[in-house]
This record gives structure tokens, C-alpha cells and sequence, in this order.
């Protein structure tokens, strides 16, 4: 992202919150009843997003997390723990599920960011497993065990007879979880965007280039990681807590599922890593793909899904977004290529690929020859 | 005049062999100072002790006056040390002036962002690069790479320059141009340190040599009397009939 | 006379975008010894990459042993019978001495039957090894680790060996040992090519030797005539 004089990415952003607001009531009237399980479709879309951009954003920095699972998993328990032995406003556990989860990731992260790639991945993986058995291992009577605990939804909308027919209250119930789900995305948008736009954005980059580079440039890597991780890991402890809602319980095995990690990082590869818009178009089409896959091969869709990722990751190394970008770059690349011939200071090095011009023989130094 | 950088007896061991062994020197202000001696002498070693890639076993490190050795690498840049690499390492996926804007962003703690890009430029336009700002990073020469890791270096305003064998790989007629170049670094007030292995390219920079061999120093001094002691003449072709 | 061991045509080579070496002529008779010598940065290492196959040759000709090395990976050329001991000894440093030096014949079908045969050879050359045979390499000295990674490369059964800067951290007196032991090879019948920085030595050990300065062959002679010029010291500094 440029800095230009009009803010795009910001313009882009506010346009399409605003076109989001319509998106229920134009799908009801579009397709009536059937806006129930489109919009389900929609949301988990989002929450897809949510997961990605949130785990993209700690990539950045070279940092492959495998314990996203275990932020998403303490979001849900902290909300699911909150309403059971709290009588506490119900929309508080949302953001104290975020706050939680980044008291994990600092606490984590200050352990093992100093770690390279490779062996943070493992010591996250280890985090995320040791958290799950924990909470499988928790008293039953505090967080219900291996059977979980349920957690109240968010909206109870009420039938009123004679003003709208039974289908309508499943939809109101969607329709509210829409927006919750769609505000929770642009906020992670804007954190991501601030980010971008911020001096951070070089130092992610130097820093997943080469860290020793970053370093005697004055950046300070883990202090850096450290800010990615929490940042993070506040927004999947969020989400982990709105799904909790959403979905009526927390299990330790659907809570901390490795399921979630997985699709936290592929959804950015397939999209395109480090960037506000890959995990996002990464979220949209993987899940168009899981949900066409469904339809026309019910049984063995999983498969197909499998294999659609195999075959992106081979062909599109830097997603969906990086094809879109390489197009728009080789335009830009030749008129690079002209500035270099013009600006001298050594020739293309290449012999081979300048068949004109002979190398220069390797000169004698001076005083003996 | 009082050195601005001081290496004290910098001993750095791994496992049980010493890679670098009581290495002291001093390097005053202004000056262009070499490392040189064969290969495996421990001078890239000593170049990581200074930048803080590597952590002494012993000894200690001071600029102007004040001890660095146990400093992360981020913070003596931040105190003033900088270094350029031998094997460059552009971000290639910035354009060059992205690439100097890290230095100048972070090179000092809490530098506005405006004051960074002039310092950008500025470091841009001492090292000849103005022209090719917004190209890619990968898209350079090896020259231009070169180019590109010593103003990345400056951006971060030093006040003392590491390089470490910029000459590698360069053609004579280029490395008399970077010649040129570090000779402009230090006329703008930069004290260098550098680690090179073409002779005429020390011979024709530096103030004063440092010879080692073995991890340990063998001697110091200007470069026309360091090449006639005879144990700089047996480290480079090894001893007489040994 | 027989047929070169090594011919080296036009040879250029290097790494990304740096080139190093900018077209080598070298012609090796069969079970000669071979000094490559030149200052620091001069090529010599990467000369030996590129004829053990671990950088690509981007122009001219290597022969070895009568059969064109270009384009073939570095496992196909010491199935050839080039044996390569890299700078820096380069050592798995977990296994004991014995499983180092059978490492070197371990993956070569025409060396395995040998490797009983070689190894004594081996042990002949550096007895300390016969009495370090069981010791992790990681914990041996530099000098040790110096004649296992000849040792490795003999086990391979070669009838040309290149050698990369033996002496490299070694005491005076431990590079003379392994020096010694190099001479002994070659008067064995195997071919040997020496890059090395000790050139007082690898000039007094050489039939032939080269001086190498900015990827090019600058000088060529005996080892005795290059030994005797004066030409040589100030080439490595710059006098």
C-alpha cells in the first residue's frame, strides 16, 4: 500500500461497511427464505476472514503461529466462563475474550519469539496442545470437562404473530449475527490497514527478510514480533468468543481444533500473504470452493477441496493476489529496467544475457603489471 | 584525540576453539581502519562482535567512552554503529528507497517520519542512487546492491561505518568506484571500519591495518609497513620450508 | 603420453548475479599434482565448486578422467571418481570417525567392495585415526577433522582428488602432516588438485602449479619456478 494523497484502502473499506449494511435486507428480498442459509454462508465467510487476516497479521513478520486454534479457543472459554460464574453484561466476553488471548500471546511470545521461524512453529503447536489437555483436564464443575458448557446466543429475536411469518426469526437471529460478524472483520481490516500504513510495515518486512539485517538497521525484532503476536492473537480471542455464541457451546476439541489452525494459514496462502486483501479473498474463495464442492460432490468433497489447495499453492506461490499484482507489475518492471541502464554504476552482470557487450577482463592490479 | 571505538581484548570461543582471541584495538574518529589476514583469520568474526551478531566470550567494546558489549544489535545501532554486509541482503521486496527508509526509520528511536525520508535522500543521494529510488530491489546490479547496502547503512546516521568485504565480487573498475565511495562516507564524517581481502583496495583506503591470523592479532599499522613485517609476508604465503 | 586426468576449457562461473571466475585453462596430467594458489577472493574455492559440480558451470569445457563433468550434479561426478574434501572440513560431526570415513564409500556402488581395502589405506595415512575410530567427530581437533575429510574423500576410491585449503586453521606443525600425507597420496597414482593459501608449501609439494587473481589464470609454471618469483609474493600483497 502507496502512501498516496487520497487514503484508497480507507475509502475502499468505509464503501463497502456501507454496502455491507444492505447485504440482509437485499438477500431477503432476493431470495426470501432462502437468505437463511445464504447469509450462514456469508457469516462463516467472514469468520474465515476474521481467522485469516488475524493469523497473516503475526506472518508478516515471518512468524509461522500454529496456536491460533489456542487463541480462538481461550476467546471462547473466557466469554463461555464469564456467563456461567459471572453475571456479567453478556457482550462483555467478547472483548475480554481478545484481552485474554493477548495476555496468553505475550506471555507465550516473550518465551519463544526470540526463537527462529521453525522452532517458534513448534513451540506454538506444543502451546496450543498442552492448552487443549488442560482444559479437557479443568474441573468439571468449573468448565464443564470433556463435555464443554453451553453459551447463551447473543440475539433472542421473538416470534410476534400476525407481523411475520416463523422463517423471519431465523433470519432476524442471522441478520444480527451479520453485522456483529462483519464489524469484528472491519475492525481487523482497519488494525491490519494502520499496520500497513505505519513504519511497522518496513520493519515486518526487513525483519522476515533477515533479522540480523533488521537488526543492525535498529529495529528491534522481538519487541516487534511481540506487538504482531498480540495484535494477533486480540482479534481470533474475539472471534473465538463471538463463534462460542453463535454456536451454542465450547468443547476442548472443537474449541482448540488444530482444524482451525490449519484453515488460519491456508486461507492467507491461497489469497495471498502478507496483505490486507489476501486473507480475505483467500476466506471468499475458499469457502465458495468448499460450498460448490458440497453441492456437486456431497461425500468425497473433502478432496476436492485438498486437492484445489495442492494445486493453488503449486501455481499461484504468492496466492490469488499475487497473480492479480504480477500482471499489474510487468508494465512497471521494464520502465524499472530502463531506469537501471540509465543510472550506470555497473552493467547487468549477467554475461550471457548481454551477448553485445563482452565482459571486462579481469584487470591486473596496479604496481606489478 | 581519544578513540571513538575501542575493542578491549574481544575473545570469542565456540565450544572449545577460539575463533577470536584478545583482539584490541583502538580506532579514532575520522579514520578509515582495515581488518585484513588470510582466510579463517577470524575477521568477519570480529565484525559480528562489534555489530552484536555474536556475543564476546570475553572483553569489551566501547564507543565513545561508553560499553557496548553487552548491548543488542538494534541498540548499538542506535548508539551509532553501523554495518553493511558482505553478502547483500536487500528486502526485495521494497524499492530501494523503502530499503534506506528502514535505516532511517529505525536507526534512531523515535525519528518523525519526514525527518526519516530526509534522511532517506539524503543517504540515497550520497550513494549515488537517487535516480533508481523507486525501482525494486531486485531488480539491481551487484554494484547497485552495493550501493544500496551502504546507504541503507548511512541512513541510520552512524557515526561508525562496518563494512564487511563490500569489494567481493566487484570488477576492478567497479571497486575503484566504491573506493570512491567509502572515501565520500568518511569526507562526510563517518569513522569506517572495514574487513576486506583485495589488497589494492586496502592499500588504497585505509588509514591504518590490522592484521590477523589465527584469531589473534599478528600487528597494526600503516599498510606500507604491515606488508614488509615478516609475519604478515608467512601468514599470506605461509612459513619458509615449514 | 596418457590422457589428461583434468582439462579445464574457458571455464567461467560464479555466484548470482557475481561472477568469480572469467575463463580458466588448466591441463592436468594423469597422477600429477596439481597447486592452485592466489590471494584471498582470487576464485580458488569457487575453481572447486564448480568442478565438483556444487555451482554450475555457466561457460566452457571440464574433462575429468576423459568424460565432460558440465551439466552432470555433484553425486554423478564423485560416482566418476573425483573426490572433493571441501574448505572447512565439513564433517558429519554426530557419527564416530569410522562412520565418517564409510560415509564416503557408503552411497558409491563401485567404492563399496574397496571400502575394507581403502580404509586401512587410510589408517596407514593418519594412524591417529585407527585410534580415534570410535570418537564423535564433533569432538576431534581441527587437525583430525582435517584427515577424516581426506580420509572421506579416499574412501570414495578417486583417481582425482580436490582438495580445498587443507591448512585452514591448522597449526604449523598439523599442516605439515596433512601436507605430507597429501604428497604421499599422489606419489599413490592419484591425480591431486590443491587450492590452498599456504604457498611456501603447496609450491614445494606441486609438479605444476597456477596462480590464480580475479578468476583468471595469471601465472603458470613448476611449482619450483613460481616458487622463485617474486611476482607471486606481490600479487598476494600488493606490494
Amino acid at each position: 500500500m502507496k502512501r498516496r494523497t487520497v487514503p484508497w484502502d480507507l475509502v475502499l473499506v468505509a464503501l463497502v461497511a456501507v454496502a455491507a449494511w444492505f447485504v440482509p435486507e437485499a438477500m431477503k428480498a432476493l431470495f426470501g427464505r432462502a437468505s437463511i442459509s445464504y447469509l450462514s454462508l456469508v457469516i462463516n465467510a467472514l469468520s474465515l476472514a476474521v481467522l485469516a487476516l488475524s493469523w497473516d497479521m503475526l506472518a508478516r513478520t515471518g512468524q509461522l503461529s500454529l496456536a491460533h486454534a489456542a487463541f480462538y479457543g481461550l476467546g471462547a472459554y473466557t466469554t463461555a466462563l464469564l456467563l456461567k460464574h459471572l453475571a456479567w453484561p453478556i457482550w462483555i466476553g467478547i472483548p475480554l475474550g481478545g484481552v485474554v488471548a493477548v495476555g496468553f500471546a505475550v506471555l507465550l511470545g516473550s518465551l519463544t519469539l526470540r526463537l527462529r521461524a521453525i522452532y517458534f512453529a513448534i513451540a506454538t503447536l506444543a502451546f496450543a496442545e498442552v492448552l487443549k489437555s488442560l482444559v479437557h483436564n479443568l474441573p468439571t464443575e468449573f468448565a464443564g470437562g470433556n463435555a464443554g458448557m453451553n453459551v447463551a446466543p447473543l440475539f433472542r429475536p421473538q416470534f410476534v404473530a400476525g407481523q411475520m411469518e416463523r422463517w423471519e426469526v431465523a433470519f432476524l437471529r442471522n441478520e444480527a449475527y451479520f453485522y456483529v460478524y462483519a464489524g469484528l472483520l472491519v475492525a481487523t481490516v482497519l488494525a491490519s490497514i494502520v499496520l500497513q500504513r505505519s513504519r511497522l510495515r518496513h520493519a515486518f518486512i526487513a525483519i522476515r527478510t533477515n533479522e540480523d539485517v533488521a537488526g543492525v538497521m535498529g529495529v528491534r525484532p522481538a519487541r516487534v514480533k511481540l506487538l504482531a503476536f498480540a495484535v494477533s492473537s486480540l482479534f481470533v480471542g474475539m472471534l473465538g468468543a463471538v463463534e462460542a455464541h453463535r454456536v451454542g457451546s465450547v468443547l476442548p476439541d472443537q474449541s482448540f481444533a488444530v482444524a482451525t489452525t490449519v484453515l488460519a494459514l491456508v486461507t492467507p496462502i491461497f489469497g495471498g500473504l502478507y496483505t490486507t486483501l489476501g486473507p480475505i479473498v483467500g476466506a471468499i474463495g475458499l469457502s465458495s470452493v468448499q460450498e460448490l464442492l458440497k453441492r456437486s460432490l456431497s461425500e468425497g468433497y473433502l478432496i476436492g477441496y485438498g486437492l484445489v489447495l495442492v494445486l493453488s499453492i503449486l501455481f499461484m506461490p504468492r496466492g490469488v493476489v499475487g497473480v492479480i499484482g504480477r500482471a499489474l507489475r510487468r508494465r512497471r518492471t521494464n520502465a524499472q529496467r530502463r531506469a537501471i541502464a540509465m543510472a550506470g554504476g555497473g552493467a547487468p552482470d549477467e554475461g550471457a544475457s548481454e551477448p553485445g557487450a563482452p565482459p571486462e577482463p579481469p584487470a591486473r592490479p596496479g604496481g606489478t603489471a | 584525540m581519544t578513540p571513538l571505538l575501542r575493542a578491549i581484548g574481544l575473545t570469542k570461543r565456540f565450544g572449545g576453539l577460539a575463533a577470536v582471541e584478545d583482539v584490541s584495538f583502538d580506532v579514532a574518529p575520522g579514520e578509515i581502519f582495515a581488518i585484513i589476514g588470510p582466510n579463517g583469520a577470524g575477521k568477519t568474526t570480529v565484525l559480528n562482535l562489534l555489530s552484536g551478531l555474536l556475543a564476546p566470550t570475553s572483553g569489551r567494546l566501547e564507543l565513545d567512552g561508553h560499553d557496548l558489549t553487552t548491548r543488542s544489535t538494534a541498540e548499538r545501532c542506535h548508539a551509532g554503529l553501523g554495518r553493511a554486509f558482505q553478502v547483500v541482503q536487500p528486502f526485495p521486496e521494497m524499492t530501494v528507497r523503502d530499503n534506506v527508509l528502514v535505516g532511517a526509520l529505525f536507526g534512531h528511536p523515535g525519528v518523525p517520519r519526514a525527518e526519516a525520508e530526509r534522511r532517506a535522500d539524503e543517504a540515497l543521494e550520497r550513494t549515488g542512487l537517487t535516480a533508481l529510488a523507486d525501482v525494486d530491489a531486485e531488480e539491481l546490479t551487484l554494484m547497485q546492491e552495493k550501493r544500496l547496502e551502504i546507504a541503507r547503512a548511512l541512513a541510520t546516521q552512524p557515526r561508525v561505518l562496518l563494512l564487511d568485504e563490500v569489494m567481493a565480487g566487484l570488477r576492478p573498475a567497479e571497486a575503484r568506484d566504491a573506493v570512491q565511495l567509502v572515501k565520500g562516507v568518511r569526507d562526510g564524517g563517518v569513522t569506517v571500519v572495514f574487513i576486506e581481502h583485495v589488497m589494492p583496495v586496502v592499500r588504497d583506503l585505509a588509514d591504518r591495518v590490522l592484521v590477523m591470523d589465527h584469531g589473534q592479532v599478528l600487528t597494526e599499522g600503516p599498510y606500507a609497513e604491515v606488508v614488509q613485517d615478516p609475519r604478515v609476508i608467512e601468514a599470506y604465503l605461509g612459513k619458509e620450508g615449514a | 603420453m596418457t590422457e589428461p586426468a583434468l582439462v579445464v576449457r574457458g571455464l567461467e562461473a560464479g555466484y548470482g548475479k557475481i561472477q568469480v571466475l572469467w575463463g580458466v585453462d588448466l591441463e592436468v596430467a594423469a597422477g600429477s599434482f596439481l597447486a592452485v594458489i592466489g590471494a584471498n577472493g582470487a576464485g580458488k574455492t569457487t575453481l572447486l565448486r564448480a568442478l565438483t559440480g556444487l555451482i554450475p558451470v555457466r561457460r566452457g569445457e571440464v574433462h575429468a578422467l576423459g568424460r565432460p563433468l558440465r551439466g552432470l550434479s555433484a553425486a554423478q561426478i564423485v560416482r566418476g571418481r573425483v573426490g572433493h574434501v571441501p574448505e572447512g572440513r565439513q564433517l558429519f560431526p554426530l557419527m564416530t570417525v569410522r562412520e565418517n570415513l564409510d560415509a564416503g564409500a557408503d552411497y558409491l556402488p563401485a567404492a563399496r567392495p574397496r571400502a575394507e581395502r581403502n580404509r586401512a589405506l587410510v589408517y596407514e595415512l593418519f594412524p591417529r585415526l585407527r585410534e580415534r575410530e570410535g570418537q564423535i567427530a564433533g569432538t576431534l581437533s581441527g587437525g583430525e577433522r582435517q584427515m577424516v575429510a581426506i580420509g572421506r574423500a579416499l574412501m570414495s576410491d578417486p583417481k582425482l582428488l580436490l582438495v580445498d585449503e587443507p591448512s585452514l586453521g591448522l597449526s604449523p606443525a598439523l599442516a605439515s602432516d596433512v601436507f605430507t600425507a597429501l604428497g604421499q597420496i599422489a606419489s599413490e597414482g592419484v591425480t591431486v588438485v590443491l587450492v590452498e593459501q599456504n604457498v611456501q608449501r603447496s609450491l614445494q609439494l606441486a609438479d605444476q602449479a597456477v596462480v590464480l587473481e580475479h578468476g583468471a589464470v595469471r601465472q603458470r609454471g613448476t611449482g619450483a619456478e613460481l616458487l622463485a618469483d617474486p611476482a607471486v609474493r606481490a600479487a598476494y600483497l600488493s606490494l
